[in-house]
């Protein structure tokens, strides 16, 4: 490819490579063709001034490696890569939502986050929009209306799912085409509370952005905190002291268990099992006890804190702690045998949106999604962050790759939470829990990943030399795994599709940003 | 003078329409009290002692709220279904023994057993109609859904409810109550059993809720009613699960008669009515916190493959009973 | 359902629940306790004030606005824009913000949501219950 690549020295993952915009497929495929397991990550646009530049972040090798194109902002072209990663599709989408790329190829350019009636030449992660007068021009321009599919389409018919629906908490849309009971085809539209979190975040310190990414998801708020905060720490340098990084440890634990917890109690009702949610919330109730005792709020922690964390556990609560973690490990028992043994609830959940190893590959889905079907991806294990490198623990993978399979991963999952954190308690480092770290971080970039209780959570965080950032980037794990629902559903009966999607853990607020 | 005032008395009191509505809320508050308790919840709590009152303040709230009509709705039967089906079903009711004789002394004959399966599933179309005629998509998929469970499994239920008609050698619902000096459940357990799982997707509860499955159709029938029209949609539902409770205490447990009884015969077979159609929700509860929501094509099945055989071999092995064993036993 | 393999754990689970004791907490007739270190309500000292505004400063929502009071600058607190973050508690250099335990904060006006820092100084609460 001649002098099209360049590799650059930078902590961006393990290595970035500078590509040429017109080479960046070829770059793509070499990748693809050296690891079958490669898969698209996120793709973050940057405003370089008179440039976009397109970082395309790969995960070949469970490292993280970063194709860096540009493209002039006046006519900011770029093939497509969908045809090489169809798992790709929406974060084309994306960036030609917020940055006004043309992705020459895709197959469905439609807008993704941003409403139908946002104005034309408005690409709002550019530096240089003008975001204070969207609300007017959104006024006085013409709202575009949404293509309305037809109500039948030959023997299909087209059953509109959301914005509003009781198997929907959070408002997105779902077009499902249905022959009789079965669904052919499923188009989303999603960006219904899309409030602008990444922009926002240029707008605010370091300081004030570790509270502000926290309250993108209510569930795996202290995940997206730790992702963010490591980030920042790659950029400065900073050495997280060890008991800290226990702590840290210890509060994302919880988040996975109590986010688990709720997902399996949330399938029983969406399978119309009201005494498994039932009892699966009140379980869940003393763990966010515990997250309250060690944080001071049961929901959001805000517990970390560039350069450590805000707390330090006090000794007399350690066995409290312990107390509920022995008491919930009793009560596992029963969920494990009922999703096991239970008759009927495994003839909702089994053999329904089934989704194979290759397509899972191929769709780059993340998380418990992707271990339910088979494939051993999870940072804990791949990248070790905070203390997850000291701890034991089992890598859950179950091959059926049905939403029964993605359930009994999360079942397995809470009991490795259990130990894990016990495991912690037991082995907390003596010493400092916070580390003093400057406000004003010096120019530098770095991604970073965290894996979240629904999945592989990334950061891109880029520092300009001021207390605010220059770019921030998140691909939440639902984002990820999005196409496999639309895959799963195909073909299935239209009343599996609340088991099915459910069984992704959806987290629409996590989507939208 | 003084009959006709009787006569009014129990067709308006007791126990008639007011003791019926009575009996129908107190049965939906052990309902939702049961279902908490075994979720581990409160349940209905501060409405009245031990929030006995909630179903009817339930009842009340729906009155006041404001009536729609939705544009595109089939008006007259959107208006009408509701209420009739309601009727109907007490009017099913009303043909039961209950303190020893019908609320209409003397209007049970022979045959009247086929006249009240026949109402409840001249009820349950009615409600089907309500949901077709809502003009909403989720209406008119839980209405269709209502329809293809009913007609599968009325045919079982009416099979199973031969069994106790074979035993008492008769049609008459006063006489098969009256015939039981052994209650008809330890005659023909097979027949009792499987008449309350039938009964329990006739009368769409857990794991055959299909028709309300809300993740699925939201509200199903239900979704455009509001107000006056849900509330008695939901008195319906109500009474038509006393109905079945009942229907299983008069067929299989010896309806009113119970084992103590002395002085006023009234009230003790009213009582012993009362306690048996308890235990039989309470046992409906029960399965209905056990299971998750089958899928509509696995509740057919099951039906086609599983209850139709066996309710059909059922009778067959209570007619053989009758006919061979139980003449020399008795 | 005569097809049933292996009996559900639920059918004991089930009909001993019915029997114990509900989980559900009694609320609001009995008042639920938050441990020591519960991020509620602020509590602002005004005698430890130094008016510096790192708080309002730092504040991630900008619910800390600076007021006027006897010639000093002094934050004014606005709840309904607060998200107990307790940043402005950590910033202060003299510990002049406190946590408390009051999470009952609730308010059908939008103004008893606004402590006026010498009213909080008086009364030690400005929101009412």
């Amino acid at each position: 490819m001649g002098g099209s690549l360049q590799i650059q020295p930078a902590h961006l993952g393990k290595a970035s490579i500078q590509v040429k915009a017109e080479s960046n497929r070829d770059a793509l495929k070499l990748l693809v063709e050296a690891d079958k397991n490669a898969g698209i990550i996120a793709l973050t646009g940057v405003d370089l001034g008179a440039q976009i530049g397109l970082l395309y972040h790969i995960r070949t090798n469970g490292a993280v490696i970063t194709l860096k194109s540009e493209v002039p902002k006046e006519s900011p072209r770029i093939p497509t890569i969908t045809d090489i990663i169809p798992g790709a599709l929406f974060h084309e989408r994306e960036a030609a939502d917020l940055f006004g790329v043309v992705f020459e190829g895709h197959p469905n350019p439609a807008r993704i986050v941003l409403p139908e009636d946002w104005s034309e030449n408005l690409y709002p992660l550019r530096k240089d929009a003008k975001i204070d007068n969207a609300t007017v021009k959104c006024e006085s321009s013409k709202s575009k209306p949404e293509p309305v599919p037809p109500q039948s389409d030959g023997s299909l018919v087209n059953i509109i799912i959301g914005p509003q629906h009781p198997a929907l908490l959070e408002p997105e849309k779902f077009s499902v085409k249905v022959n009789g009971e079965i669904v052919k085809q499923v188009e989303p539209r999603i960006g219904y509370v899309h409030r602008g979190v990444e922009k926002a975040a240029e707008q605010r310190t370091y300081l004030q952005d570790v509270y502000l990414v926290e309250r993108i998801c209510g569930i795996c708020n202290s995940c997206h905190a730790t992702c963010f905060v490591e980030a920042v720490e790659k950029i400065l340098g900073t050495q997280v002291p060890p008991r800290a990084k226990y702590i840290r440890t210890i509060i994302l634990e919880l988040n996975r268990l109590h986010s688990h917890l709720l997902l399996l109690g949330h399938a029983g009702l969406e399978i119309g099992y009201e005494t498994l949610f039932q009892y699966m919330w009140r379980d869940r109730e003393p763990i966010m006890d515990v997250t309250e005792l060690l944080t001071g709020n049961r929901v959001i922690s805000s517990a970390i804190a560039v350069g450590g964390v805000r707390r330090d556990i006090r000794e007399s609560d350690v066995p409290k702690i312990k107390a509920v973690l022995a008491d919930l490990k009793k009560k596992m028992a029963l969920y494990r045998q009922l999703y096991t043994n239970e008759r009927t609830l495994k003839m909702r959940t089994q053999n329904v949106g089934t989704l194979s190893k290759e397509d899972a590959v191929k769709l780059c889905v993340v998380g418990p999604v992707a271990r339910g079907s088979g494939v051993n991806i999870d940072v804990r294990k791949e990248e070790p962050y905070e203390a997850y490198g000291e701890i034991p623990f089992k890598l859950i993978t179950y091959n059926t790759g049905d939403s029964w399979a993605r359930f009994m991963v999360r079942i397995d999952e809470i009991d490795e939470s259990i130990s894990i954190i016990d495991y912690a308690l037991d082995h907390l480092p003596a010493g400092p829990f916070r580390v003093r770290a400057p406000r004003v971080v010096a120019a530098g970039e770095a991604v970073n990943r965290v894996e979240a209780p629904r999945g592989e959570l990334f950061y891109y965080v880029k520092s300009n030399g001021t207390a605010y950032p220059e770019r921030v980037k998140v691909r939440t794990p639902t984002y990820a795994n999005l196409p496999a629902f639309l895959k799963t559903a195909e073909g299935g009966n239209i009343a599996d599709v609340p088991a099915n999607f459910v069984s992704l853990d959806p987290c629409f607020s996590c989507t939208d940003r | 003078m003084v009959l006709d005032l009787w006569f009014i008395f129990r067709v308006l009191v007791f126990p008639g329409f007011t003791f019926l509505l009575s009996l129908t809320m107190f049965c939906d508050w052990v309902e939702r009290k049961i279902e908490a308790r075994m979720q581990n919840r409160v349940g209905p709590k501060f409405t009245g002692p031990a929030g006995i009152l909630q179903p009817f303040a339930d009842f009340l709230k729906l009155l006041t709220k404001e009536d729609i009509v939705p544009r595109g709705a089939k008006s007259t039967v959107f208006k009408l279904a509701p209420i009739v089906a309601f009727s109907i079903v007490v009017f099913a009711l009303s043909f039961l023994p209950i303190d020893g004789a019908a609320v209409i002394s003397n209007s049970s004959f022979a045959g009247d057993l086929i006249v009240i399966m026949a109402l409840l599933t001249i009820a349950n179309f009615l409600l089907f109609l309500s949901g077709w005629a809502s003009a909403n998509p989720y209406g008119t998929i839980g209405a269709a859904r209502v329809l293809t469970q009913f007609l599968g499994y009325d045919i079982p239920l009416f099979l199973l409810a031969l069994a106790p008609a074979f035993l008492a050698g008769s049609l008459s619902i006063a006489a098969i109550a009256a015939s039981q000096y052994l209650p008809f459940v330890l005659l023909a357990p097979w027949a009792f059993v499987l008449f309350i799982v039938a009964l329990q997707a006739e009368l769409e509860k857990d794991p055959f809720d299909i028709p309300h499955a809300e993740s699925e159709v939201v509200g199903g029938l239900e979704t455009e009613y509001c107000g006056r029209k849900l509330a008695f949609l939901h008195l319906t539902r109500d009474v038509q699960i006393v109905f079945g409770a009942a229907l299983v205490v008069e067929l299989f447990l010896g309806g009113p008669y119970g084992p103590v009884f002395f002085g006023f015969p009234a009230f003790w077979y009213s009582l012993w009515f009362v306690l048996k159609l308890l235990a039989v929700i309470i046992i409906s509860e029960y399965l209905t916190c056990l299971f998750a929501r089958l899928r509509i094509d696995q509740v057919l099945s099951a039906n086609w493959k599983m209850l139709l055989p066996l309710s059909v071999l059922s009778l067959a092995l209570t007619i053989a009973l009758v006919t061979w064993v139980y003449p020399l036993v008795v | 359902m005569g097809k049933k393999t292996t009996v559900s754990p639920m059918v004991k689970e089930a009909l001993s629940n019915l029997f114990a004791r509900p989980a559900t907490s009694k609320y609001p007739f009995v008042k639920a306790e938050v441990p020591e270190g519960f991020r509620g309500k602020q509590v602002y000292d005004i005698s430890l004030c130094i008016s510096c505004g790192l708080c309002s400063r730092d504040c991630p929502a900008k619910a800390i606005e600076m007021v006027e009071v006897d010639a000093k600058r002094r934050p004014l607190f606005h709840l309904d824009l607060c998200i107990f973050c307790y940043q402005c508690a950590e910033s202060c250099p003299r510990n002049a913000i406190k946590s408390s335990a009051l999470f009952e904060l609730a308010s059908i006006d939008k103004s008893n949501l606004v402590v006026h820092p010498q009213a909080s100084a008086q009364k030690g609460s400005g929101v009412q219950q």
